[in-house]
């Protein structure tokens, strides 16, 4: 993983709080009018990412989505007409909801990938954990997190077996896929009963790191995510 | 099934965070009542980590290809773990691929927790003396009430000037469009449980 920029916090549960402080205020936004702002904002975020092409490529199917919910907006909502071409009518009321959720999205999502994206699977769970989720959600992250990958490469071995046994595709194969996943969840069991075992013994939940408080440059940045968020909320309204 | 963020009023995007806050705090409750919770653990972890590798598999069922949701099976198999199973996986999508959203963790996790711990409580209810029956409507059922969930949602959060009939058309399609993936889940649960009950009947909950 990355090393964090120096233009953003350094502290996991402050990127966390950030991203769902301004993360709302972005969803909050109604007016057009408020549009350029929010391209700032996402725009600001890309290049405190340090990594913005790495992060424009990872937008590429939240981009996608975004341009459907527009199209489908743009010519389904609304009435007065701005452009038609036999049976279809783009519509002005449709266009503006339509980029409107779109930017919305897509800002949304650039400042999750960019504050929380970046962030080894560790320092996540340390995020969620330091807010004072219940421990067991802390620990089934970092154990999800653990064995995401080995599950995934499992499911596929299995996967090309199966293909390379002659077995089809479509319908047909559902049987056999179901066959593929049970294989999967029992190897996971037992798997996780070794685990279980070798957490016991090495005194799993005994005691747990207390949450250090929040220092100076933590406090800063949260300040300056609720002063952004109560201003962009503001200038909406007001226009 | 997922609602992206940006799509829906901020106001019904808090409420689903407080609606599967509501639902966490119970499910925790019910967890913390297990004999050892913590040995549960795990095991949640570790198929929420299957689930999670298996719903990134496209599954050709012609005409289309799907996503498998598995949240029937999930529930079955992990009863109230399934909740905080889901809203991990959920966090894990948003922050991870962007996928889903961050802001409407709390209505993702409705639209898949609540089916979920309907297969679970259908299951426990009914598998003694109908497996196969119990194990289609997890699958399947789960499925349908996701995206009646998911269709509420998105009737009362798109934009009030859309037009009526647009929507229900809408709304006709996309559900069509799904019924591949309710036939499809059906079929993998009753064989994935018809499999468990015969090799590792202790997965499976007990009535």
């Amino acid at each position: 993983m990355a090393e964090a920029a120096p233009r953003l916090p350094d502290c996991p549960r402050t990127r966390l709080l950030v991203a769902l402080i301004l993360a709302f205020a972005f969803a909050s936004v109604r007016q057009i009018t408020s549009l350029p702002l929010l391209a700032a904002f996402a725009l600001a975020a890309l290049v405190a990412s340090g990594q913005p092409l790495a992060v424009l490529a990872r937008l590429r199917a939240p981009a996608m989505l975004a341009l459907a919910i527009a199209l489908a907006l743009a010519l389904f909502s609304g009435s007065d007409t701005l452009w038609q071409a036999g049976p279809l009518h783009l519509r002005s009321d449709g266009v503006a909801a339509g980029a409107l959720v779109a930017l919305r999205l897509l800002a949304i999502v650039t400042l999750t990938l960019v504050l929380l994206g970046s962030l080894p699977p560790h320092k996540l769970a340390e995020a969620l954990r330091s807010l004072g989720l219940p421990a067991i959600l802390f620990d089934l992250v970092m154990l999800t997190l653990r064995y995401i990958d080995e599950m995934r490469a499992r499911l596929a071995r299995a996967e090309a077996a199966r293909r390379l046994r002659g077995g089809g595709a479509g319908w047909r194969a559902l049987p056999e896929r179901a066959a593929v996943f049970a294989t999967a969840l029992i190897h996971g069991q037992h798997r996780a009963d070794r685990v279980w075992a070798a957490m016991r013994l090495r005194h799993y939940g005994a005691a747990r790191p207390a949450t250090p408080p929040f220092g100076l440059h933590d406090l800063f940045w949260i300040g300056a995510a609720l002063a952004l968020a109560a201003a962009l909320v503001w200038l909406d309204r007001a226009t | 099934m997922h609602l992206p963020d940006g799509l829906v009023p901020v106001g019904m995007a808090a409420a689903g965070y407080a609606g599967s806050g509501a639902l966490l705090a119970l499910s925790m409750n019910r967890i913390a009542r297990l004999p050892d919770p913590q040995a549960a653990m795990p095991r949640a972890a570790m198929m929420t980590a299957v689930f999670f590798a298996a719903s990134a598999i496209v599954v050709p069922v012609p005409p289309t290809t799907v996503h498998l949701m598995l949240s029937g099976v999930m529930g079955v198999l992990l009863g109230w773990f399934a909740v905080p199973a889901i809203l991990v996986g959920l966090f894990l999508q948003a922050v991870l691929f962007g996928h889903g959203g961050l802001t409407t963790i709390g209505l993702n996790g409705l639209i898949i927790a609540v089916p979920a711990l309907m297969a679970f409580m259908v299951y426990r209810a009914s598998a003694g003396r109908f497996p196969r029956l119990a194990a289609g409507v997890a699958g399947s059922g789960g499925v349908i009430l996701s995206l009646a969930i998911f269709a509420a949602f998105v009737l009362l959060g798109l934009p009030a000037q859309m037009d009526a009939s647009a929507e229900r058309a809408a709304l006709v399609v996309f559900v069509l469009a799904h019924m591949p993936l309710v036939v499809a889940e059906g079929v993998i649960v009753i064989v994935l449980l018809q499999i468990l009950s015969r090799v590792e009947p202790g997965l499976l909950p007990r009535g």
